[in-house]
């Protein structure tokens, strides 16, 4: 093979490759674990309609929304995601009130459209993990939740379930007092 | 004193013309729009660097932990307390001003780059009124003026020019500075290619690559996210690009803003003219124009930012505003100037 050839096929390929794995596959299968803001639509219309300015991180008052930079592909670069167990969403629509795009929809702050408009994926108990379920009373979670008995109710000895109407804001596991955490919220594109 | 060839009698002549002309026109303000310029882009930098501050500032009062905030902390939210306290009563108020240049609110007014709106309108192949609307106070701008964003507000333009005159030190302390011509028409291609590559991805792809925006971006990631991300490294690939490859090269030949400015300011409304009759051909116009366009041919084209140094460098006062859609072809050597004064035979 000429070195030419050669140099054009490390380009080409180089180029496919990033076109392939930076761009469509890695925002569908991410390798990491991440929420959208609040209300966000699904991953596909969230990425085609967010504009990348950074709003909704400058009116976070919980300084939650943090923004990717290459890690998850060139389609998320500059996108707002947010790490529960590091900061928790807590559910004050402002990142809605200022999208300019409607990426992240206007949402009223009210209980009943919160929960009927938000889905940010679903909190998930491990049981192995729990302390309320290895015979210690916690019932961190439960006390940690916005919308209790709603999306989180306690049983025997604070054990924690899971109910439908959880939103997936990352509260609970935030809260959790195990290392790693017990609860976690399962974003809603991992289905 | 003007003992050439020519004659002392005739250059003398000139001077004087030259300072009879400066009298008659000492009085044209439109010199002191430069500084009106710079004034402009340092308030609006000025802004992109105490609103992540506002934003800090916010978010610990929103906390209600004063005694828990480090130190650094402490000091942030005083001083950012004792600028805006005498302004508004509390840290929500603030709110009115935030976002950056590419999408911003300004007093309740939404504001958003006509690059965002094309990019989001061919990335999601839906139209969004509330959103579009928001850039049509600078699509207007754009239309009266060609590129003033691009001179006025741009507040990666203020660190060009600021790279630029690095390049004017640098050049004299003798390193090499290229001023290299590209054809400018690249610009377009980028615009065409970074439109069809957001249809292809689905997401806007310009974000990434347009300096306003990434500048606004990057001074809140270093300021409330404790570091830049990934656009400063291309931010300064582009000062390099400036540096060594053509002057302000991302501006006349990348940046595809630039480009959708230059298509909608094609046929503006008010641009600068040269004055024929006081022009004295010194061409100290083309010299300062950083995007290297000819306003001593006349030719001033799509590509002006009205960023006005030609005509605060002007000794005559040769340049002006005026109105009309199209550019004057070219009118000839200024009538001050040496070769005017020889074609016409004047010997005196």
């Amino acid at each position: 093979m000429k070195r030419r050839n050669f140099l054009q096929y490390l380009a080409s390929s180089g180029f496919l490759a990033m076109l392939n794995s930076g761009g469509l596959q890695a925002a569908y299968s991410p390798s990491i674990r991440y929420l959208r803001p609040p209300g966000s639509h699904d991953e596909k219309k969230f990425l085609s309609k967010c504009i990348r300015c950074g709003k909704c991180g400058e009116n976070c008052p919980n300084r939650c929304i943090k923004f990717f930079s290459i890690e998850n592909g060139i389609s998320s670069l500059d996108t707002p995601y947010i790490t529960p167990r590091e900061q928790a969403c807590i559910l004050c629509m402002k990142c809605g009130d200022v999208c300019p795009t409607g990426a992240i929809p206007k949402i009223e702050y009210k209980a009943e459209p919160i929960m009927k408009e938000v889905k940010m994926g679903v909190a998930r108990v491990d049981r192995n993990l729990c302390l309320s379920f290895q015979g210690k009373t916690c019932g961190v979670c439960y006390r940690a939740c916005p919308l209790q008995d709603l999306a989180i109710r306690t049983g025997m000895l604070e054990q924690p379930h899971v109910l439908d109407k959880c939103v997936g804001c990352g509260l609970c596991e935030r809260s959790c007092i195990q290392i790693p955490q017990a609860i976690r919220v399962i974003p809603k594109y991992n289905g | 004193m003007y003992t050439n060839t020519t004659g002392h009698t005739s250059y003398t002549k000139i001077q004087w013309v030259i300072m009879e002309t400066k009298d008659l026109h000492a009085t044209s303000k439109l010199r002191h729009l430069n500084k009106l310029r710079w004034l402009s882009l340092s308030i609006v930098f000025i802004m992109l660097v105490l609103l992540p501050f506002i934003h800090l500032y916010q978010t610990y009062e929103a906390a209600h932990a004063y005694d828990l905030l480090t130190p650094t902390e402490k000091l942030i939210s005083d001083t950012v307390e004792g600028l805006t306290s005498p302004f508004v009563n509390e840290p929500e108020e603030l709110s009115v001003v935030k976002g950056n240049t590419w999408s911003g609110t300004l007093f309740g007014l939404k504001l958003s780059d006509p690059l965002a709106v094309v990019g989001q309108v061919m990335a999601s192949l839906s139209l969004y009124w509330p959103f579009i609307i928001t850039a049509f106070i600078p699509v207007i701008a754009t239309l009266l003026f060609g590129r003033i964003y691009c001179g006025w507000i741009c507040p990666a333009t203020l660190i060009y020019e600021l790279n630029d005159s690095l390049a004017a030190w640098l050049r004299k302390a003798g390193l090499p500075v290229s001023r290299r011509k590209l054809d400018r028409r690249i610009k377009y291609v980028v615009l065409a290619v970074g439109i069809v590559l957001s249809m292809y991805f689905g997401a806007i792809m310009f974000g990434s690559i347009y300096p306003p925006a990434i500048v606004g971006r990057e001074i809140y990631y270093a300021i409330a996210l404790g570091g830049f991300g990934a656009g400063a490294v291309f931010f300064l690939l582009t000062l390099l690009f400036d540096l060594m490859v053509s002057r302000r090269g991302f501006c006349r030949y990348v940046c595809p803003g630039g480009a959708l400015y230059s298509i909608l300011g094609r046929y503006r409304i008010f641009r600068i003219k040269r004055n024929v009759e006081t022009c004295n051909d010194c061409a100290k116009c083309n010299v300062v124009c950083q995007f290297g366009l000819d306003p001593l041919q006349d030719n001033f084209g799509m590509e002006c930012n009205n960023c006005t140094a030609c005509i605060a460098v002007c000794p005559t006062d040769a340049l002006t505003f005026t109105v009309n859609t199209k550019d004057v072809p070219f009118q000839g050597p200024g009538h001050l100037g040496h070769k005017y004064r020889k074609d016409k035979g004047d010997k005196t």
